[in-house]
């Protein structure tokens, strides 16, 4: 373990800061919101192929799309995992000598967020960038993501990754409100708690019904 | 016959390295680790037999409240004066903390801390000590709420359970960061609020902490260090956006 | 000439304050001590800071807080230091509420004050049970934004070992050990202000911290300092014995009901209440001392065989118990590992505060020019017992004088340490090199930790609570066996790195000469005045005693020589001190 032997000189040239806020900043707004948004999209797949397509197809129709997919979804995603990593090599988790809770979350926090990184990456390059074009063939997207789903360990990835994801967005969002002084105390630290994490457990609950839901229509 | 059994990590310079020893002592009721100590200072004889030196060690007050005895003891940050015999588990394991560097034995060196302090002018700058008059009036309400954090003893248990406390790092760690909150809650120290503020934007600063709650949980005087840096946070955020929009 | 360079050693309220008021003048300081100076004695202070501001209309006045720590010192200390202190109280604690301190408030946003020992006004200054921690911080900070400033220079982990002295005997610097490397070297200086607080370890265990040996004034002794009132140690009647220390257990759980008493014939004995059927527990300070100690030592009923009797609030509701002894219960619990909600808690007079020091004038200055002393190194603000919360007052009062008058001093006194020949630093060095080598090639067959005990079991029992002159002959007696065999102590720790044994019996011997300034002065002082206490000679003894001990080393013999100087009483007529009245 390193020891921290002198203090750290200020340098007019750091901008931990200001890279640090914006790493919190781009997890709830735009990375999180796209979740979100996404995990609603797939909702709509339990009313039926129709409809799932239906939405991609407007999704694709919106203007620009692939400079505003770069500049609002990969840029983001890109800094926030990126940015996260070299947060988590920083750290140095001790939650086996001080194994608690916070120190739990700390730690999930760091590995939900490798795993969604992962995941999303996965996800990206097998539905967004290879097979079928979907862009110019939207009312292919609920057959393409379905057929993927078929095979069992890409099921199970889905799945993790979905809990991961969905752990570290619901984390992230009440240690948004924390570092930035929104929740200060420990009450409102408490109902925010309560608050993120129910907004997690029913993201993570419709995605994976959802997806359940494509793998048994396919 | 009753024992306590003692391992210690000792190193006898800051290069050197570190080996384990054993010591075992006649059990006394009503012991703490520093009485521990300074036995095995008097008879300094391992538990094999071999003759050995008295264990270098930091302490002063023995009361918790002067900061100084902080060990590893069975793996956890603590005070060692109030780590009491009876209720650890034996042999109790003694190291020195591990985030600060080695100068013998369970001592270290923690100016780190100080210097950090010296970072966010953690002082109020009055115009001199000579008799100005009155200081300025504050409320019953702001008092308790600022009275806790100016019990922090510099112990460094919040700096040795933080995992973003490091070299690579850099942060200043939670100690520093309530003082920055006392001292920005008092009616002539929120003059200079703003330097305060500003240095926890440099490197190290308030945007290194990770929330993982250890300080609090560590904290022997029980001071409500993610409160301080929740309102830091706050506070160096707002500051640097007016300071941006100012400019 | 450059600025005048002023060393101070030890980093508590006094040292910390003459810091401040030096670099204030412009001075260079270097700052000597021990620990990291955040973590001096003085945050172990918990009651308040007394100054006569009369803020509850009770007519207080500075006047009768003078009178107060007069009288509370039953008429030994000199009288106009004392009352330029108390006039100066109320502008110090405006000082230290500008730097920050958190005191308590009254709902208008004011300071208040409550009602501390020895006093009937509301005038102790307070925050929080934590007052001196406090205090101490906002020095510390203070001394800080110096040090960032480059006008302070901190020597923390270096230990104070003798002054520089040339023929004459003026001071002209310091030579100190790195308590690391265990380097020795010299430090050249315009004034050396000593700040090294109390002697609590003469007495093995005492309320005092670990540094707190005496060390440092004893070495300036034996150079030739006087040493004055070096008999008049404080002892707090409910202390919480400890294995490696005792902590105070406050006089406020005998004020809420708990009783006294030790085992007797396998039975409670409620001694206190047997004997002081009027005031029972609440007997004044001096008196449940002395009774505990007559239990344990006369009558030999401690508990178990050991200096101890019970202090029992476990019949009080618990509920009551945590509203208003919540906090010094916890202390109790934390320490001890038993709760005293339902167990009684056992306690024992123990050694608290030296209210003897180094010999200073008016200026704080010593006889050694150029060697100034303030805090509870020096003697001159208590007299014969200290008021309660007088202490911070009279250190940071104290520090203020200190700080200033040396400043003063190093202007007026031109020939600059630069000036002084390099032999008298040189030789010093040389002298304390000695001292260390011959330590550690020491090859008797004594255990320093052993003969520390010893002294301290000697000292807390001849020299305490109860005195008589049988006990201290034999005390002085055995001091100088002591003293013998520290001279053939050997050393399990031979290295030259953080060697803490070193450091530790250099200490040793310090604090044997100073034990022996104790019994002499005790023994010599036929009287009980104040914390001393003589059965044989129960009434104080002003036709005959109402002076100041001044002790000298006498280097040839080897012991300290005494002689006696008059108290300046010239403001307030002494009067008899009588408590009980009010108790």
């Amino acid at each position: 373990m390193s020891t921290a032997s002198a203090a750290v000189s200020t340098s007019a040239t750091d901008h931990s800061f200001l890279l640090r806020k914006l790493h919190s900043l781009s997890g709830v707004v735009p990375v999180g919101a796209f979740l979100v948004q996404h995990i609603y999209a797939q909702v709509l797949a339990l009313k039926g192929p129709d409809a799932y397509n239906a939405h991609v197809a407007f999704l694709v129709s919106i203007p620009f799309l692939v400079a505003v997919e770069t500049l609002f979804i990969f840029g983001p995603i890109l800094f926030h995992g990126g940015y996260g990593i070299y947060i988590w090599y920083r750290g140095e988790s001790n939650v086996t000598d001080y194994p608690w809770v916070g120190n739990w979350l700390y730690f999930w926090q760091r590995v939900s967020g490798i795993i969604a990184f992962v995941y999303i990456g996965y996800h990206l390059w097998e539905q967004r960038f290879t097979g079928e074009h979907l862009a110019s063939h939207p009312e292919l997207a609920y057959g393409k993501v379905s057929h993927a789903l078929q095979n069992p360990l890409i099921l199970a990835f889905y799945a993790v990754g979905m809990i991961a994801a969905c752990f570290h967005f619901g984390y992230g969002l009440w240690l948004f409100g924390c570092k930035w002084g929104i929740t200060m105390g420990p009450r409102s630290q408490k109902i925010s708690g309560v608050l993120c994490g129910s907004v997690g457990a029913g993201l993570c609950a419709a995605g994976l019904v959802s997806m359940m839901s494509i793998y048994i229509h396919p | 016959m009753k024992t306590i059994e003692v391992q210690v990590k000792r190193q006898l310079t800051p290069d050197g390295e570190s080996y384990w020893e054993e010591f075992s002592l006649p059990y006394r009721p009503n012991m703490n680790l520093i009485a521990v100590l300074q036995e095995i200072a008097a008879a300094p004889t391992t538990k094999q037999g071999k003759a050995s030196t008295p264990i270098t060690y930091e302490s002063n007050c023995l009361e918790e409240v002067c900061g100084a005895c902080t060990m590893l003891v069975n793996g956890r940050s603590r005070q060692a004066c109030t780590a009491l015999v009876d209720k650890l588990e034996q042999p109790i394991r003694v190291e020195p903390m591990s985030k600060f560097p080695v100068i013998r034995d369970l001592q270290v060196n923690r100016q780190r801390l100080f210097n950090d302090l010296k970072r966010v002018k953690a002082w109020i700058p009055i115009d001199g000590s000579y008799d100005l008059g009155p200081g300025p009036r504050m409320s019953q309400k702001t008092q308790e709420a600022a009275y806790p954090f100016s019990h922090c003893i510099s112990c460094g248990n919040c700096l040795e359970v933080c995992p973003q406390y490091n070299d690579e790092t850099g942060f200043v760690g939670a100690a520093v960061i309530g003082q920055v909150r006392l001292l920005n809650s008092h009616p002539t120290g929120k003059m200079n609020a703003h330097e305060r503020l500003m240095a926890l934007t440099g490197p190290g600063g308030v945007h290194e902490c990770g929330y993982a709650q250890n300080c609090v949980k560590a904290c022997p005087k029980e001071i409500p260090l993610t409160e301080a840096i929740s309102q830091v946070g706050r506070d160096v955020v707002i500051e640097s956006v007016l300071d941006f929009l100012r400019g | 000439m450059a600025n005048s360079r002023i060393i101070i050693v030890g980093g508590g309220l006094a040292g910390l304050m003459a810091a401040i008021k030096s670099a204030e003048l412009g001075m260079a300081v270097d700052l000597f001590s021990i620990v990291p100076v955040k973590r001096s004695h003085s945050v172990c202070a918990q009651g308040g800071i007394n100054a006569a501001k009369n803020t509850k209309g009770e007519g207080d006045s500075t006047f009768k807080h003078f009178d107060d720590t007069i009288y509370g010192g039953d008429f030994l200390a000199n009288q106009p230091p004392v009352k330029a202190m108390c006039d100066a109280a109320p502008g110090i604690i405006d000082l230290l509420d500008r730097m920050g301190v958190m005191f308590n408030r009254t709902p208008e946003g004011l300071l208040d004050f409550r009602r501390f020992g020895g006093t009937l006004y509301n005038r102790t200054a307070f925050a929080g049970a934590t007052t001196g921690q406090q205090l101490l911080y906002a020095l510390d900070e203070q001394v800080r934004r110096f040090e960032a400033d480059g006008k302070v220079t901190k020597y923390e982990g270096w230990e104070f070992l003798s002054a520089v002295l040339d023929g004459n005997r003026r001071c002209h610097g310091i030579c100190a050990m790195d308590l690391r490397s265990m380097q020795l070297k010299t430090f050249a200086a315009d004034a050396v202000i000593i700040a090294t607080g109390g002697n609590g370890s003469i007495f093995g265990k005492s309320t005092n911290s670990v540094v707190c040996t005496g060390s440092a004034q004893s070495a300036l002794y034996q150079q030739g300092a006087v040493y004055a009132n070096g008999e008049f140690i404080q002892v707090h009647p409910t202390a919480i014995p400890g294995e490696d220390k005792l902590r105070l257990m406050s006089e406020s759980a005998r004020g809420e009901g708990g009783r006294v008493w030790t085992v007797r014939d396998g039975k409670p004995w409620y001694f206190l209440e047997e004997w002081y059927p009027k005031y029972g527990n609440l007997v004044p300070r001096d008196i449940a001392t002395r009774a505990i100690h007559k239990v344990v030592y006369e009558l030999g009923l401690g508990l178990d065989g050991k200096a101890a009797v019970y202090l029992d609030v476990s019949h009080i509701p618990v509920e009551t118990l945590n509203r208003k002894l919540g906090g010094i219960l916890e202390i109790y619990e934390k320490f001890v590992g038993v709760d005293p909600r339902k167990h009684p808690m056992k306690v024992f007079p123990g050694m608290h505060y030296t209210m003897g020091g180094l010999w200073i004038d008016y200026d704080q200055m010593t006889n050694l020019p150029g060697l100034f002393a303030a805090g509870e190194a020096e003697y001159q603000y208590h007299g014969a017992n200290r008021l309660g919360a007088n202490s911070l007052v009279s250190c940071i009062y104290g520090g203020m004088v200190a700080g200033r008058t040396a400043a003063a001093y190093s202007k007026n006194n031109a020939k600059s340490a630069e000036a002084v020949s390099s032999t008298v630093f040189e030789q010093e060095l040389k002298r304390q090199q000695e001292l260390n080598d011959a330590l550690l090639k020491g090859q008797g067959g004594e255990n320093p930790f052993h003969i520390w005990k010893e002294m301290g079991e000697l000292m807390t029992e001849h020299c305490t609570v109860v005195r008589n002159n049988k006990g201290l002959r034999k005390a002085d007696e055995q001091l100088v066996t002591l003293l013998e065999r520290s001279r053939r102590m050997n050393l399990s720790d031979r290295s030259s790195w953080a060697n803490q044994t070193l450091a530790f019996c250099r200490e040793l011997t310090n604090m044997l000469q100073l034990a022996r300034v104790i019994a002499r002065g005790a023994e010599a002082r036929n009287e009980s005045r104040g914390a001393h206490y003589k059965p044989d000679f129960p009434d104080r003894d002003d036709a005959n005693w109402m002076k100041t001990t001044k002790a000298v080393f006498a280097p040839d013999a080897d012991e300290p020589v005494l002689s006696y100087e008059a108290v300046d009483a010239s403001l307030i007529q002494p009067r008899p001190r009588k408590y009980d009245i009010a108790a």
